[in-house]
């Protein structure tokens, strides 16, 4: 199966749009000159809360003017994104030839500290019934990190300081401009060790790719996506700096793929922790070494393998359940050569991965490119 | 036939005073009082519930303590008795809710009680009839406050929060057996609040001589003179303890010692905590008192009433001492705070 | 305001949140809170209280704290051992500058929340620096 079309909208406080608004901008682009699709999949979550609105999928098919088209609306936290496109892919291997995967998301709709109090939804209720707010849990694992490894704060704020460097060449990122380590250390405590420069901004935004079985181009080629669930709650995991689920989504993708020497990675850095955490996960970086290996310019657009040259979650932005669709478009948009930020050359090689929470539930796609 | 008294006894008891202390100092500096002032008042620091503590989690800490000492299963409770005049409802009992911590429901009774200060002091008193017609086998009395005081008025250096609780059985096995009670209640509307209202009222002098004053030497009286003892019988008093100087003055009044007053006077070291005023008093005498020792308990409530009981300490109370925290370890435990800090834990902040 | 803790949900939740009860493996052992249905390992579950006393693995100090919480912040959070299991919870009765990795801590009865100003009171287990 193939991405033969990706859209993505600039990640920002779209005030004047809602969720039927931002999906249609997308959709229209994805369908143009497109003769009718298979099955429509939404992937949105925060919108549920933010801008209730149930059997979002159908809505949102028939605001398209696709009447009598199939429609099904995935919501998996974070992982919506991704967890729609691994369903797409299931559909294209049994009765679909061609699927629209739409991800949208809105969370500008109340204050910054509603969308906390609801971002909070993505933890287990033994964590969230404390509302003690969103960064707690990453505030915790960064401590347990910097405390266990001996890494201190400034060499893991060489992460966002990446991610801005990187955002600054993508027009649909939301925070672009260049920050320096130091300022990380400098913004509003948010859940200390957790400054808000850990994390990312609170913007809407909506992405499409178009998935076909047979086309007669493609801008890449989805080669699979692996799932698994793991630990609702960080206090279950034997290591809570260890995300099993993804290991476990990882090892079953390289156990039928060979996925050494991928070129580009686009992955969930929803915190730096967070970040660091997945690079340690899926072997990218030793355990307690992926902040070292960062601030030493490993995942850099030039270094071993270009990790986010979106800018990830961090500055491209995050509009919860439609990031998985922004990160399968950047990279088959990476793959095809025409990702309009800073491009990975010769990029043949692909992932994506997304996860909700520290890994509730964790999904990885492999895509390689096409000749 | 015996009195129900002597067929009652106290199993298990306990204490809970939350960590934070304000001083005596810091509360005078805030409002520009002098020294000579608040040092009228008896007072060294009181202290302070967190944001997130109420007369119902103080309550059960208490009653954990008090049921540990006793050694009973919680379904072998048969009623608690919930006195506090800050109930964190108006309408719906606190005492279901301890009672469900300690896996004491369904089958029991279970009441919050008003009667000012002294509403814990009535479960008590009811209990002894209710355990020794042989109606339940034991009772949980919890008596539990975060006094509220007017930001400025004098009752803002002695209002403070903790929390004692008692289970009450058959004098067979108890640490303490009752010997005698005695209650004297007048309608004396010395100090209340009102419905609604946020901070209680108090009629400034007027809470002493025909209040306080009055009513714990009428009962005091009454049940010495029921008993046919003297205060000299005594090994301990405790007396409601508003402040650090009333008690001191109602003893001498009734003819007790300082020494006598000693142990149980804890008010100078963490304020009033209102419906636990006298039972942390109590409490712990009883985690010093020696078997044979007699023990006089006079609570008081405004409103007004108060009861006086004679209780006498028996073997079985040294095993059970170290079976919860003592109250000393309670007060000492603390942390300080300044005022700032106070008026955010107590949530009289607006936002 | 976001409801969550409505007085449905408060009531079916005061087993656990009152006691600190968890979940322990028939088959296994292994120890969960707040309670699931099933044990990782496939097996069936039983209801256990917990222990009460733990120590400090690693915690934040949390000031963008949720707009219920605003009033209380900085919110303390702690990851705790409890040797049988761990738990996520809040620490208590101690300001940031107390609190470090290691510290003993044991389990008090505190409000974790309320249903808005008028609505019910939910009640749960935080925990406090432990006091020799």
């Amino acid at each position: 199966m193939y991405v033969t079309r990706a859209v993505m909208e600039k990640i920002d406080r779209h005030y004047e749009r809602g969720v039927k608004d931002l999906a249609a901008a997308v959709a229209k682009k994805a369908l143009e000159g497109i003769d009718g699709v298979d099955y429509v999949l939404v992937a949105s979550s925060l919108s549920y809360v933010q801008e209730p609105q149930l059997d979002l999928g159908a809505h949102i098919a028939y605001s398209l003017g696709l009447r009598g088209a199939r429609a099904i609306s995935v919501e998996a936290g974070e992982a919506s994104g991704l967890a729609a496109v691994e369903l797409a892919g299931a559909l294209l291997k049994s009765k679909a030839s061609r699927v629209l995967v739409i991800g949208v998301d809105k969370l500008t709709n109340f204050t910054s500290a509603e969308t906390y109090a609801q971002l909070s939804l993505l933890y287990d209720e033994g964590v969230n019934m404390y509302s003690s707010g969103f960064g707690s849990v990453a505030g915790i694992l960064m401590r347990l990190y910097m405390e266990r490894y001996n890494v201190d704060r400034l060499t893991m704020a060489h992460w966002p300081a990446l991610m801005h460097a990187n955002a600054k060449h993508n027009p649909y990122a939301m925070l672009r401009f260049a920050i320096a380590p130091e300022k990380v250390l400098e913004a509003m405590p948010m859940a200390d060790p957790i400054t808000l420069m850990d994390s990312f901004p609170l913007g809407d935004g909506a992405a499409a790719i178009l998935l076909e079985s047979r086309p007669k181009e493609a801008l890449a080629e989805l080669a699979a996506v692996e799932a698994a669930v793991g630990h609702p709650n960080v206090a279950w995991s034997e290591d809570p700096l260890h995300i099993e689920s993804l290991a476990l989504a990882y090892g079953r993708l390289s156990e039928k793929h060979d996925l050494r020497e991928v070129d580009v990675v686009e992955l969930h850095d929803s915190f730096t922790i967070t970040a660091l955490m997945i690079l340690e996960s899926i072997g990218l970086a030793e355990k307690g070494k992926a902040a070292e290996a960062v601030a030493s310019g490993r995942f850099s657009v030039n270094g071993d393998v270009a990790v986010n040259p979106s800018g990830g979650l961090k500055a491209r932005g995050h509009p919860i359940g439609a990031t998985g669709v922004y990160q399968v478009a950047e990279v088959a948009l990476q793959l095809a050569g025409q990702f309009p930020g800073l491009k990975v050359e010769g990029a043949r090689k692909g992932l994506a991965v997304s996860l909700n929470g520290f890994g509730s539930s964790s999904y990885v796609a492999y895509l390689r490119g096409v000749e | 036939m015996p009195k129900p008294e002597a067929l009652t006894g106290i199993h298990g008891w306990g204490a809970y005073v939350p960590r934070a202390r304000i001083s005596m100092v810091d509360i005078a500096r805030q409002w520009g009082w002098s020294d000579h002032q608040w040092k009228a008042l008896g007072m060294i620091e009181k202290a302070v519930a967190a944001y997130d503590e109420d007369a119902t989690t103080m309550g059960l800490e208490a009653a954990q303590n008090a049921v540990r000492r006793a050694g009973i299963k919680g379904e072998e409770v048969g009623a608690v008795f919930f006195g506090s005049e800050s109930k964190p409802y108006a309408v719906k009992p606190s005492a279901t809710i301890i009672a469900e911590a300690l896996g004491i429901t369904p089958v029991t009774m279970a009441s919050d009680l008003e009667f000012a200060c002294r509403a814990a002091s009535e479960g008590m008193r009811a209990s002894i009839g209710l355990i020794a017609s042989g109606m339940l086998k034991y009772t949980l009395v919890v008596g539990s406050d975060t006094a509220q005081a007017s930001p400025g008025d004098v009752l803002e250096f002695t209002a403070s929060s903790g929390a004692a609780a008692f289970v009450l059985g058959r004098a067979e096995g108890a640490a303490a057996v009752f010997e005698g009670s005695y209650t004297y209640v007048t309608d004396t509307p010395d100090f209340w609040r009102r419905e609604g209202a946020p901070y209680p009222s108090h009629g400034e002098g007027f809470t002493g001589e025909p209040a306080y004053f009055k009513h714990i030497m009428e009962a005091v009286k009454g049940l010495l003179s029921e008993l046919g003892l003297r205060p000299s019988d005594f090994s301990h008093a405790i007396f409601h303890q508003p402040n650090g100087k009333f008690p001191v003055r109602v003893g001498e009044m009734l003819g007790f010692r300082q020494e006598q007053l000693k142990v149980g006077l804890v008010t100078p070291q963490i304020g009033n905590t209102y419906n636990a005023s006298a039972l942390i008093g109590f409490a712990r005498v009883l985690d010093y008192a020696k078997p044979g020792e007699r023990v006089l308990l006079a609570p008081f409530g405004s409103g007004a009433g108060s009861d006086a009981y004679s209780i006498v300490i028996t073997d079985a109370i040294e095993g059970k001492k170290g079976l919860a925290p003592t109250v000393d370890h309670y007060i000492r435990a603390k942390r300080a705070i300044s005022y700032s800090q106070y008026v955010k834990m107590r949530r009289m902040l607006v936002k | 305001m976001m409801r969550v803790k409505t007085p449905p949900v408060v009531w079916r939740s005061r087993n656990h949140r009152y006691k600190l009860v968890g979940s322990k493996c028939k088959a296994c052992g292994e120890v969960r809170f707040p309670p699931v249905h099933f044990c990782s390992c496939g097996g069936e579950v039983e209801e256990v209280e917990l222990p009460r006393a733990g120590r400090l693995v690693s915690y934040s100090i949390v000031y963008a704290a949720d707009e219920e919480s605003r009033e209380r912040s900085p919110v303390i959070m702690g990851l705790i051992d409890l040797g049988v299991t761990r738990v996520v919870a809040e620490i208590v009765d101690a300001s940031p500058e107390e609190v470090h990795s290691g510290m003993q801590v044991e389990a008090v009865f505190r409000r974790i929340g309320e249903d808005g100003e008028t609505g019910v009171i939910a009640y749960g287990i935080k925990f406090r620096p432990a006091v020799g």
